[in-house]
């Protein structure tokens, strides 16, 4: 008889705002065993994972710890049951110090202060799991990213959980801490630990799991052994066909004369840029990520202060220090958080359709609701957003969020669009959607800069690419020179293999 | 055992280091305004030099810890003013009566701790804004300070002035002890967990950080500063004025931002809080001993507030961000 | 494509109207109106409800300001002050020339305005944090106040001012047919303008304002001016009604700006709400604080009950959903 597995669902269901996320899923997490959760961008696992935890309650359905069932289990029980999770999204406090986050929620007490002494071994010892050899007070907050993950990592050993639940734990690591992350699970895994490994990288999953499931559209399409299947196989799992045609067919655009030109540009972490943008062009702007790509774009698009020996936007000589006289001279920018950045949430799509129209109209003119209403509504059409345009953007899914978060600029009708990794959290669909915009703008005459992190995009969709590393660009690549190889050693600095003349 | 095992890591004082390394800034402005301050009255520098400026720094001490726990806890509150005048009152109903001293100050921390608690599940588990729940709490807690003691009366033990606003620096060592009962609490799970509840409590939750608890608990501790700077505040004065506190609430919140301490939520030290006080009751002081009329004080506060948001922001290079 | 059966704005039905905040709290209204004349005979009588809709006009146009603030994302605390030197500053600009008082009116209204200026340039530029910014401009009134004022009441007579506190054209108080054309007219702008639009915007996000274009410091500074002259204008209409200003007139309708705000359904956070729940909800408070006179309770239980009645008020109906 199997033993119960530590931590398991079983038939749960959860929706937001009427969109179901998740319908009628069931996972088993064994001890001993790395899971791989598979599934593109809002196929549901961020929502599991958080159901798993604690975190949120289902609408249906138990969660079951050791086979007892929970119906209302929240984060705290969860911890005390010994399932620790580290999440995408970073949550740590940065005004403390690493080992007062390792310990935060599980700290160790004596006579009701906190016992700082075996904080202090027991944080020392999660870190030397993972590798962390900086000062134990040292401030979060003074970490880079990739040191950041390791001490959420850190924080998930400190309460030596019997389930670890793991999103995207590599997406800011080096390929070194990758390594010791790597042979850190192998060694929980022998230790009889239950590991749930959620990550976009087919070849890791491969490589360190030993049971897969997949969620697709929020349903469970495979729960079974890795052994015996292809990474092709999972990828049709998760999307349902092939991929092949991901990115339209590239033909070269014959109008290429300049639009924006700068030399000099410096600002925040950018050093003295020299940038050429043509009419008709997609220009792919590449590199690891945090190297002044969205200092960049902001600096063009006048969110950013920023200086430059000369500019020239769209015939004038200037460079815009505000994003009004930006959206004036033509600009448009699409920012990376859509949430954050992008939209506005809490109100109606139509209404985040309109917003920058109506930023621009004369301030006390009466609003033509009939008219806004037919531009919204072409809009939606034109962009494949489906459904009643009243309901808050928050309703929609991520890749349906962006695509509001681009076609709200359509009605201005930008000369010059600057996308902030634009196709991040969004499922394939639409993904393949905003590729062939982009090309058809680009066909139109209209000039594309698109900073991503996803190689492949950039090497497929491109004209030419300028990789940036430590604030400067290091190699322009036209498109006979773009490979992901040439793209990945100009940003890491190694020789580069071609660059343009 | 193995030789290279070494001695458990030093964690707590490191820490604290870490923690304070901004506040230099801020220390070195306030000593040059008690060097200014010094410089204008010799008379700052002796014992009852001290003592007397230390009394009129502890109210403001308090109360600007008062409102700094709060902020830190991502919240604000505007009856900070109310519970000084409660503070003030029961004191100096009760400590000339059967309940003596020690019976007084019992029901001073008391209700301190209830109405900043009650204030807290309001905020906290209702969900209510802290702005306009503190707003109405302020009327409350003023009514019922009103209905204690009508008018300025009742009466404090001569002793107990003198001990507290004599010719004794004991004023001086409470802002000291009321440091350290900062730092205590700042070590308990739940006065630290005040951070990463005020930063991101989304985050801290799903951690298994008790948010809720956490910020119920900074609440009460405000209430109980309140009330304890109205004691002191009764007890330099000789007797209760149901008003009095009126003024402490924009000055809690003048010297909280003075001090560094931000809206925001998780972000800067107490020190600054301290440091802050301090920097408004010199100001305060300087004035005062210049003859300023009191049209200047009010005029001077609004500056200087303003100047202190809008100073960072001029040295601190514009960003986006 | 979207198929011809979407519908992609849905009719507003009349029940959603109904279920609105703003409609509750005018039920709420009712509801008190109704139980308090049965309590106290004569609470009911035409002439009683008239001058609470005349008391309620003060709250009411103090909170057109503020509900433009608080939907923007930020906060006036400034405006019991703006009230009071309002108050007490216009009779000071009497000129021999202004026989009717309107130039004095202008006077006031042009200053309340540019102490609202001030307020949104140093939230906008400065990045003061609004209840900091607003806080520091409510003490510096205060030293101003001392300078004008000096602590007793300055009395007021002019034909303007007579005709704000007493006149009744059509059966309804000057002061009322003020309110109700300054309401029209934030309605429009807050709902039917881009500027009202962009009010909401910053409010929600405001890093997603600018980004999508929007003039987030004009728009800023538009919305503390707005609040500085609602606030002139209710310093004025106290001081026709009163016939004098004194120091401290303008102070309990800060509180009660905010109330009327928060109770008529706009949230404290920003981004959402409408002025069209603040009119009932400045009715409404000033109806508990009639009661509360009625009652004839000492000063210190008068502020318990309105402390309290605002807080059971806010209980009812002011939850504020988790923004995700």
């Amino acid at each position: 008889m199997t033993p119960a597995p530590n931590l398991a669902a079983r038939g749960v269901s959860k929706s937001f705002f009427g969109n179901v996320v998740l319908r009628d899923v069931s996972i088993a997490l064994q001890p001993g065993r790395i899971h791989a959760l598979l599934g593109e961008n809002g196929a549901g696992k961020s929502t599991l994972i958080n159901i798993l935890s604690g975190a949120l309650v289902p609408d249906a359905g138990v969660v079951e710890i050791d086979g007892r069932a929970f119906r209302g289990l929240n984060p705290r029980e969860a911890h005390r049951a010994g399932i620790a999770v580290v999440q995408q999204e970073l949550g740590l406090t940065t005004e403390l110090s690493i080992a007062e986050n390792i310990g935060l929620g599980a700290l160790p007490r004596r006579y009701g202060l906190i016992d700082y002494r075996g904080l202090a071994r027991r944080a020392r010892a999660a870190m030397d799991l993972v590798g962390l050899d900086e000062d134990l007070a040292t401030p979060v907050g003074d970490l880079p990213l990739g040191r950041r993950q390791m001490v959420e990592i850190a924080r998930a050993l400190f309460r030596e959980p019997r389930v670890l639940i793991l999103d995207e734990p590599t997406s800011s690591l080096s390929a070194h801490e990758v390594e010791t992350l790597t042979g850190l699970l192998e060694r929980l895994r022998a230790n009889g630990t239950a590991i749930l490994y959620i990550s976009h990288r087919l070849n890791e999953v491969m490589r360190l799991c030993q049971h897969v499931t997949v969620l697709k559209d929020g349903v469970v399409t495979a729960d079974r052994p890795i052994e015996g299947i292809e990474a092709a196989d999972l990828v049709r799992l998760m999307v349902g066909r092939d991929t092949g045609h991901l990115f339209p067919q590239w033909t070269p655009t014959a109008e290429r004369e300049p639009i924006v030109q700068v030399t000099g540009l410096s600002s925040g972490v950018l050093r003295d840029i020299d940038l050429s943008i043509h009419r008709g062009e997609v220009l792919g702007i590449g590199g690891l990520v945090g190297q002044g790509q969205e200092d960049l774009l902001l600096s063009l698009y006048g969110a950013l202060p920023a200086s430059a020996r000369t500019a020239e936007f769209n015939g004038r000589q200037t460079l815009p220090s505000s994003v009004r006289k930006a959206n004036a001279l033509g600009l448009a920018y699409v920012p990376a958080d859509r949430k954050r950045e992008g939209l506005h949430l809490i109100h109606a799509i139509g209404w985040n359709l309109m917003l920058p129209s109506l930023a621009r109209a004369f301030a006390l003119s009466l609003r033509d609701r009939a008219k806004e209403r037919t531009l919204a509504t072409t809009l939606a059409d034109r962009f494949a957003i489906k459904g009643d345009l009243t309901r808050q953007v928050q309703a929609l899914s991520g890749g349906n969020q962006q695509k509001v978060a681009l076609a709200k600029w359509t009605p201005a009708e930008p000369k010059v669009w600057l996308l902030n990794d634009p196709t991040r959290g969004v499922d394939v669909e639409t993904k393949r959607e905003i590729y062939a915009l982009l090309r058809r703008l680009a066909g139109e005459g209209k000039a594309i800069v698109l900073s991503s992190s996803d190689t492949p995009e950039l090497v497929h969709l491109c004209d030419r690419v300028a990789v940036m590393r430590e604030g400067r660009i290091v190699a322009t690549l036209e498109h006979e020179a773009l490979s992901e190889e040439a793209i990945v050693a100009a940003a890491m600095g190694a020789e580069p293999l071609r660059t343009a003349a | 055992m193995s030789a290279v095992e070494s001695a458990t890591p030093r964690l707590y004082w490191p820490v604290q280091r870490q923690r304070n390394r901004g506040a230099g800034g801020l220390l070195i402005v306030v000593a040059a305004f008690l060097a200014l301050y010094a410089y204008l009255f010799p008379g700052l520098l002796s014992v009852g030099g001290i003592a007397k400026f230390a009394q009129s720094w502890l109210p403001l001490a308090l109360v600007s810890m008062a409102q700094a726990i709060l902020m830190l806890a991502g919240g604000v509150s505007l009856a900070i003013g109310a519970m000084v005048s409660l503070g003030a009152v029961i004191a100096a109903t009760t400590m000339a009566g059967p309940l003596g001293v020690l019976g007084g100050t019992a029901l001073v921390l008391l209700a301190g701790l209830a109405v900043g608690a009650a204030c807290g599940v309001i905020v906290v588990r209702l969900g209510l804004p802290a702005i306009v729940v503190t707003l109405a709490a302020s009327f409350i807690v003023g009514g019922a300070a009103l209905l204690i003691l009508p008018r300025p009366g009742g009466a404090i033990p001569a002793w107990l002035s003198d001990l507290l606003a004599g010719n004794t620096p004991v004023a001086a060592l409470l802002v000291i002890v009321a440091v350290v009962v900062w730092k205590l609490y700042l070590a308990t799970p739940l006065g630290l967990s005040l951070y990463a509840a005020g930063e991101n409590p989304d985050a801290a939750y799903r951690a298994g950080v008790p948010v809720d608890a956490a910020r119920i608990l900074a609440y009460a501790v405000s209430g109980l500063l309140a009330t304890c700077a109205g004691l002191f505040v009764a007890a330099k004065t000789g007797s209760g004025d149901p008003v009095i506190g009126e003024a402490f609430t924009l000055n809690s919140i003048a010297a909280a931002v003075l001090g560094g301490v931000g809206f925001l939520g998780g972000k800067g030290a107490m020190r600054g809080a301290l440091a802050g006080s301090l920097l408004l009751s010199v100001m305060i002081n300087v004035m005062y001993f210049l003859g300023f009329p009191p049209v200047a004080h009010y005029i001077a506060q609004g500056l200087i507030i303003i100047g202190a948001v809008a100073l960072p922001e001029f040295s601190a290079r514009r960003s986006f961000r | 494509m979207s198929s011809g059966e979407t519908i992609r704005f849905p009719k507003i039905r009349p029940a959603a109207l109904l279920a609105s905040r703003p409609f509750l709290t005018v039920l709420i209204v009712a509801a008190v109106w109704i139980a308090a004349s049965f309590a106290k005979p004569g609470f009911g009588a035409f002439g009683h409800l008239r001058y609470l809709v005349e008391l309620g006009a003060v709250v009411g146009l103090a909170a057109i300001g503020q509900t433009f603030v608080i939907v923007a994302g930020g906060i006036d605390l400034s405006v019991g002050a703006i009230i009071t030197v309002s108050a007490v500053g216009a009779p000071l600009v009497t000129f021999a020339f202004d026989e009717s008082g309107a130039f004095a009116a202008l006077i006031t209204l042009a200053a309340a305005t540019a102490i609202g200026i001030l307020n949104g340039l140093g939230v906008a530029f400065l990045r003061a944090h609004p209840m900091i910014m607003t806080l520091a401009m409510a003490t510096f009134l205060q030293g101003l106040l001392i300078l004008l004022a000096g602590g007793s009441a300055i009395s007021a007579q002019s034909p303007l001012l007579a005709w704000l506190g007493s006149a009744r054209p059509a059966g309804v108080p000057a002061g009322v047919l003020i309110w109700a054309a300054a309401s029209v007219l934030s309605l429009v702008a807050l709902h039917a303008t881009p500027f009202g639009a962009r009010v909401f915007a910053l409010g929600a996000n405001s890093l997603a304002a600018t980004l999508s274009g929007v003039n987030v410091a004009a728009t800023t500074v538009a919305v503390y001016a707005i609040s500085g002259l609602t606030a002139g204008m209710t310093g004025l209409l106290l001081l026709g009604m009163n016939g004098q200003g004194y120091v401290g007139i303008g102070d309990p309708y800060l509180l009660s700006s905010i109330a009327a705000v928060v109770l008529g359904g706009t949230s404290i956070l920003g981004g959402s709400g409408t002025y069209a729940g603040s009119i009932p909800g400045a009715v409404l408070l000033v109806t508990i604080t009639a009661l509360i006179t009625v009652v004839n309770a000492s000063p210190g239980w008068r502020s318990i009950l309105f402390g309290s009645l605002i807080l059971a008020l806010l209980l009812i109906s002011g939850r504020e959903t988790r923004r995700r």
